[in-house]
């Protein structure tokens, strides 16, 4: 069961990181008419790994996700190339991490529009690095 | 030598080994997990990269993200240190097959000598000897048939284990089916292979341990011994020493020449270590690990010579320079480990916050630490904390130095095996150098009762 609502975005994302942990699973998604939150696994583990960490500054209408790579290797842009203020329709895959030769997909799990690209095709990007932001409204 | 080096492992170790490529003007690439990211390791390094979250099997055993880093980081070598990958020969294989030079022996040799049975019958073919044992038990029911034809008590272990974990002993035949089960569980959970053997349980043995290092151009040598007999009841090493005490010069020269002699048989290259089982005048082979060990450092004080440094020398292509007569062993040296750890619980592991430490100084001194004020104490990975070691002309000094050395240190904000190291010194059974590897909850008991 999902748990009661706390009152702050922070204690919320906290309380859902727990919840996902502890049932094993590998994102939690909750839409409402005014708002959007998903939380994976990987920001998941962060938070509960380290609750010292703030919740990054976000106004509940702003609904901005990052989406972060969860492999290391070589950032490519997709193609065609995702660009800033892009409206997405549906699932795409917005780039992919290259790692050993292996294509690992970087997808925008769901519509929205693309607010920052914040690493430039052929970069080096590590575990839980930013790669885009997306506006789910 | 290497122009850049991924250092493939946490916490004093990773410093360690930071400390050394610096010394030898190599620059270095720190991984960590989310959990660490503000480890000194990662610090200190010249680059650092995260490589997953906090769970060991998502960051410091995800071959693919660490390989992956060291080529994007262009690194041209990758140091694993101890635990995690370092006795991992596909890692190994992975690191050559991507043109990274691997700083350890041969993927084979870490194969077979990784491997405790095969490790075993190769030393049999070396003339050396070994304690009665089994292959690899694939069933409860291997191992039940095992254990009658060897005769109880055994001792179940991971083949390819350290650190005491996926070991048990069985002293009787109704606890084998449990004991095996859960051998192999904690062997897949920490090595990602749960096989398992079993070896005859010496009774009241002393682990003594010897140090290697071949070059690969046909020099092999060794520095000495050390006696690692002081070990928790998970049998995890808690004080270790070198010289071994009460040792006779018979005793100690068989033991070196069969390390040696083992080493030449299996081309063996980089550092490694033979660990024996001594038990009156008897002397079994018992596994070997091809890596740097944690107690390394007494080998260090008594030798005078940077093992990590020439792990890297070795590893770059460098001939050793020396050979077995113009090392000197000097003196004596002891080493504490200080764990995250509550010896009045059972050296139950412990989590948190390091809210205050302060280290010892002084002649013959040596910490390696990767704590400071305010350091986060992950519960995912070894409770490892520090490494309090102590140098003397003698083994008298050398106790000496290590009891003002343990009561200088602080560690606040977890449970600490600090105190229960000073006990260990002050018995006479440590004075005098007599103790086995069963000796630790005795002597614990002892000194608690004043």
């Amino acid at each position: 069961m999902i748990p009661e609502e706390p009152a702050g975005i922070a204690e919320r994302v906290a309380r859902l990181a727990e919840f996902l942990i502890a049932n094993d699973l590998e994102s939690v998604r909750i839409e409402r008419e005014h708002e959007t939150f998903e939380v994976g696994r990987a920001a998941a583990e962060a938070a509960v790994a380290m609750p010292e960490t703030k919740a990054p500054p976000q106004s509940v209408q702003s609904r901005v996700e990052q989406i972060a790579a969860d492999r290391v290797g070589i950032f490519h842009l997709g193609r065609p190339a995702p660009y800033e203020g892009e409206r997405l329709e549906g699932e795409r895959e917005l780039g992919y991490v290259e790692q050993l030769g292996i294509r690992n997909p970087v997808r925008s799990r769901g519509a929205g529009r693309i607010v920052a690209i914040l690493q430039r095709d052929g970069d080096m990007v590590d575990y839980g690095r930013p790669l885009f932001e997306l506006d789910r409204g | 030598m290497f122009s850049k080096v991924l250092i493939a492992n946490r916490g004093e170790i990773a410093l360690r080994i930071n400390r050394a490529c610096q010394g030898l003007g190599v620059r270095t690439v720190a991984i960590y997990s989310q959990a660490d990211k503000d480890s000194l390791h990662v610090r200190q390094a010249d680059e650092a990269y995260c490589v997953g979250p906090g769970p060991v099997p998502r960051s410091y055993l995800d071959i693919a993200n660490i390989v992956s880093t060291a080529l994007a980081a262009r690194c041209e070598a990758v140091h694993p240190g101890y635990g995690f990958l370092a006795e991992n020969a596909r890692f190994a294989e992975i690191c050559a097959d991507h043109g990274l030079v691997f700083i350890g022996p041969k993927p084979a040799v870490i194969a077979a000598m990784g491997d405790k049975a095969t490790a075993k019958r190769v030393m049999k073919e070396a003339g050396v000897a070994t304690t009665p044992g089994s292959g690899i038990l694939d069933s409860p029911r291997e191992a039940r048939d095992a254990a009658k034809r060897i005769g109880y008590p055994v001792m179940l272990k991971a083949t390819a284990g350290g650190g005491g974990k996926g070991m048990r002993v069985v002293e009787r035949a109704e606890y084998l089916e449990r004991a095996y089960a859960s051998a192999t569980a904690e062997a897949e959970a920490s090595f990602k292979d749960g096989r398992v053997y079993m070896e005859k349980l010496i009774l009241h043995p002393r682990h003594i341990e010897v140090q290697v290092l071949g070059d690969g151009s046909g020099t092999i040598v060794h520095l000495g011994e050390r006696d690692c007999s002081l070990q928790k009841p998970s049998h995890q090493k808690l004080i270790e020493e070198a010289p071994a005490p009460n040792l006779s010069t018979k005793q100690r020269n068989a033991l070196h020449e069969m390390a040696v002699r083992a080493c030449r048989h299996v081309g063996y290259t980089n550092a490694g270590t033979l660990e024996f089982l001594v038990s009156g005048d008897h002397v079994y082979f018992m596994e070997m690990n091809t890596r740097i060990q944690v107690e390394h450092p007494v080998t260090e004080m008594v030798y005078g010579i940077d093992l990590v440094r020439e792990q890297i020398r070795i590893a770059a292509g460098e001939r050793l320079g020396y050979a077995q007569g113009d090392l000197r062993a000097r003196g004596s040296a002891i080493e504490c480990r200080i764990n995250a750890e509550d010896p009045r619980s059972g050296f139950a592991p412990e989590a948190g916050t390091i809210s205050r430490v302060v280290f010892p100084g002084g002649p013959g001194i040596r910490v390696d630490t990767h704590i400071y004020d305010g350091a986060l104490v992950p519960p995912y990975y070894d409770s490892l904390l520090a490494k309090v070691v102590a140098f003397g002309e003698t083994r008298d000094e050398a106790i000496a130095r290590m009891e003002r050395a343990l009561r200088e240190t602080v560690v606040e904000g977890v449970h600490t095996t600090l105190e229960a190291c000073l006990e260990l010194l002050a018995t006479r059974e440590f004075r005098e150098g007599k103790y086995d590897v069963g000796s630790l909850p005795s002597l614990l008991a002892t000194a608690a009762r004043g």
